[in-house]
């Protein structure tokens, strides 16, 4: 374990806001061209904790976590970061056979790196969320905590939903701010919980306590192609998303995260859902032939993959996936879900592994019969760079105390998820979903990563 | 109006050569400003001059009986008769067995099969468009003559890579008019088959500055890792380097940008980083440089580091702006290779609007550079490129592919 004393520790206590904002200009200096500086990072920045379950190469503690660290590429160039790690915790170390697997794809030797990046860029791991959050003294000492719970080997209950410790990494958090009698904004990655009951009381809790929450995937800012936004307002008549991955849980949330980031827009504004069914196998074409959702919708989603698969694997013709009969043959285990919302809109996941490679979305507005539709932008391993567009936004929520999109849309689809893997289980049973009258208004200004 | 009918004249058809992703296009069609997009074309007839084991061309003129395969240029122009009864001319000459030259370029015929695509319309006192995939021959002189012969008989050709059109992140193009000082490309691949990718994007952006386009008077390149980290230490391209913010706009916008720190995904190297990746053996990178200098006194830089990145990005140094204006070029996954499809939709519009979609200069100025850069390198000097005095104006309106 690696300590760094900050001379500094105990800054901006009282007054983070105002003093972060002055700070946010505060460039190193660099050496020449693209030289590394190499003094250690003290500039006064706003410093954070990061509470991760795993930090492993890839692996989100670690992709994410790293541009805290080295920085990541923001409007073509290398955006110093604009916060300071001061602290982490790290709830497990990579299993052996996960080690394995990695060593065999990547090619260098795969394990726990918090270790190594402590001492690199100067902060302690703690062995405690509470005492990394205090930095081992008696009261809250940092100005914004990242909470990254994606990977590791936690069960999974009936639905196939990963019990990932979230709920409970967030309640030690309000702890502390409880304790503490202090209050600092908070990020957590993807989904806030697989039970929507523990989602929600994490969100009262940030209200009650009066700390901003930013939550959620990376693919509603990230890049899209072509680029592509809702207009905010717009009529919307129906909305179809389409998952690369039959992995509904872990997958399923970034497509449905990406579907609400467009609808959400819609006049009215966001209502809430009322009902959710999970078709899986052959309900879920039978579903498809009776036009439970807009085959044109589905045609122009399917148009906006990159990767496309069956025929194309073998000898790298051009398809038209939707097609009679084509998804059928290439899709061993489609599923559907079939989502109404309060006020009428529906709208459809589709998860068709083994036809695509990418998550596309269409959506057909009511007033000129217009489909708008695009791809959401994942660039390849190793860089993935989509995760500089989140990082982008995770500094914001710490630099200026507010959250750039609301944490009601990561709340619902939190609980549609949910309801996804409960109708699932029960063999495609609509779920009403009443205590998912969720309200809010999406900001009117496009978040997505265009510059 | 009656459905255009279109001759392809193609090296080889196999899985992912450039024949098979433009043809295939022409027969499946493609997505195309989100839809499944069939072109509204026919592919009638088809010459073929290689057929290496395990190509696709039977099992396409089976599934598109309507294609019909003859054994000469000449017959497939005509299509069995005696006359040109083609409205368009596909001309894919990538890939397939063609010797090497002692400069290392590739001759592909592309320049032979152009000439006997000529001969028809000659004979047949009747000319269509023709679309020649990439830069126009590996020989300066021949490419000139086939820019004439496409004057003299008055048909539009079209040429060159599929990276101008492809898509950008961000969707940015050149300000028309604007004042351009140096720009730079750092791309992947190698010579005399990446680098008209890599000088064609960079001169789909430059064309647009202030003046348009005048020509360029000298280029100098340089290969491997010693030649590459003096050019990259000079400090300027003056100094014989090039202009590090435009070095760095090109990283960052780079998505797969090679970690040279182990255990790291995604970090921005250091000049001492890359020099070492760059004289590291095991890495096999063998760098190519290409700078040049336009009429006008712009500065260019090409830098093929495939090790370094493996992705195509573009950085220009505009007068009297603080940042450099860059972007990606984006190269669809190889899985189905996407950026064909606003390739194959510009030869669409070249058929149907019997105009070309861009200027055939730009390829030929391309070509010119291509040449010259393998003459450089093979020589190991700078040349002087006064025949490379090819003035033009861009399209006015953006060509690369936004919808």
């Amino acid at each position: 374990m690696t300590t760094f004393h900050s001379s500094r520790r105990g800054f901006l206590q009282s007054s983070a806001a105002t003093t972060a904002a002055a700070t946010t200009h505060t460039l190193l200096p660099t050496a020449v061209g693209n030289e590394r500086a190499t003094e250690p990072r003290r500039t006064g920045k706003p410093r954070i904790a990061i509470i991760t379950t795993v930090w492993a190469f890839l692996d989100h503690g670690q992709h994410i976590g790293d541009r805290f660290l080295v920085g990541y590429p923001w409007e073509g160039d290398w955006q110093e970061p604009r916060v300071e790690v001061v602290s982490a915790y790290v709830d497990q170390v990579p299993n052996a056979t996960r080690r394995a697997e990695r060593e065999r794809q990547y090619g260098f030797p795969q394990g726990d790196q918090s270790a190594g990046r402590a001492r690199e860029f100067g902060f302690t791991l703690y062995k405690t969320i509470a005492s990394a959050l205090r930095r081992g003294g008696r009261r809250l000492d940092v100005d914004g905590v990242v909470v990254i719970g994606e990977q590791g080997d936690y069960p999974s209950n009936v639905h196939g939903q990963k019990l990932y410790p979230r709920a409970d990494f967030f309640q030690q958090i309000t702890d502390v701010f409880r304790t503490d009698d202090r209050s600092v904004p908070v990020f957590n990655d993807k989904h806030l919980s697989y039970s929507f009951s523990k989602a929600l009381g994490m969100v009262e809790a940030s209200r009650e306590l009066d700390f901003p929450m930013l939550a959620g995937s990376s693919l509603p800012v990230g890049w899209r192609m072509p680029e592509m936004e809702i207009p905010h307002g717009a009529e919307i008549e129906e909305a179809l998303v389409i998952c690369p991955s039959d992995a509904l849980d872990s997958a399923g949330f970034h497509a449905l995260e990406a579907l609400q980031c467009l609808v959400e827009r819609r006049d009215g504004g966001e209502r809430g859902i009322r009902r959710v069914t999970t078709l899986v196998g052959q309900a879920a074409w039978n579903a498809m032939a009776e036009g439970r959702w807009s085959h044109e919708l589905m045609s122009r989603a399917l148009s906006r993959a990159d990767v496309i698969k069956g025929q194309t694997l073998v000898d790298a013709r051009t398809q038209d996936l939707a097609a009679p009969g084509t998804l059928e043959e290439i899709v061993p285990h489609p599923q559907a879900v079939l989502i109404e919302y309060r006020d009428g809109l529906r709208a459809t996941m589709l998860l068709l592994d083994g036809a695509v490679g990418d998550f596309t979305a269409a959506v057909q507005l009511d007033r000129d019969d217009r489909i708008l539709s695009t791809k959401f932008h994942l660039p390849p391993e190793p860089n993935v760079a989509y995760s500089a567009c989140l990082a982008r936004h995770i500094e914001d929520l710490v630099l200026n105390r507010r959250a750039n999109f609301p944490i009601e849309r990561t709340l619902l689809v939190s609980g549609l998820l949910e309801a996804a893997h409960k109708s699932r289980t029960a063999g495609g049973r609509p779920m009403k979903t009443r205590h998912l009258e969720i309200r809010y208004r999406a900001p009117r200004r496009s978040l997505y990563c265009r510059t | 109006m009656s459905r255009p009918r279109i001759a392809a004249v193609v090296t080889e058809l196999r899985r992912y050569s450039h024949a098979q992703h433009i043809l295939d296009r022409y027969l499946f069609g493609y997505s195309w400003n989100g839809q499944h997009h069939l072109p509204d074309l026919d592919l009638v007839s088809l010459y073929v001059d290689q057929r290496p084991r395990g190509d696709l061309v039977d099992d396409r003129l089976t599934a598109f009986p309507q294609v019909k395969k003859y054994d000469s240029i000449a017959e497939t122009l005509r299509c069995g008769g005696n006359r040109l009864d083609v409205d368009g001319v596909l001309l894919i000459a990538e890939h397939g067995t063609y010797p090497l030259n002692e400069k290392g370029q590739r001759l592909y015929p592309r320049y032979e099969f152009f000439k006997q695509i000529v001969d028809v319309f000659r004979q047949s006192a009747r000319s269509v468009p023709v679309f020649n995939d990439k830069h126009l021959s590996w020989n300066w002189d021949w490419a000139q003559e086939m820019v004439r012969w496409s004057r003299e008989l008055n048909f539009p050709l079209q040429a060159g890579s599929s990276l101008p059109v492809s898509r950008r992140i961000p969707q940015i193009d050149m300000p028309r008019g604007a004042r351009v000082t140096e720009a730079m490309c750092v791309a992947v691949g190698g010579v005399d088959g990446y680098d008209i990718h890599a000088l064609e994007a960079m001169q789909s952006m430059v064309e647009r500055r202030q003046g348009g386009e005048t020509g360029v008077k000298w280029i100098e390149a340089a290969r491997g890792a010693e030649a590459v980290v003096r050019a990259m230490n000079a400090g300027g391209f003056d100094q014989g380097g090039w202009d590090p913010d435009l070095f760095r706009a090109c990283l960052c916008r780079s998505h797969q940008l090679v970690p040279l720190r182990e255990g790291f995904n995604h970090v921005l190297p250091t000049n001492t980083e890359i020099a070492e990746a760059l004289r590291d053996s095991d890495r096999k990178i063998n760098p190519v440089l290409y700078r040049y200098q336009h009429t006008d006194g712009l500065k260019m830089t090409m830098l093929l580091a495939e090790g370094i990145v493996n992705d195509f990005t573009f950085a220009a140094r505009i007068a009297d702006q603080p940042r450099p204006l860059s972007c990606q070029m984006f190269l669809n996954p190889r899985e189905v290779c996407n950026f064909f499809n606003p390739l194959t939709h510009a030869t669409e519009e070249l058929f149907h609007n019997k105009k070309t979609a861009y200027p055939i200069e730009r390829t030929l100025l391309t070509t010119g550079l291509t040449a010259a850069g393998v003459e450089s390198l093979f020589q190991q000097r700078r040349l002087k490129t006064p025949h490379l005095d090819i003035s033009y104006q861009p399209t006015r309106r953006s060509t690369y592919w936004s919808n």
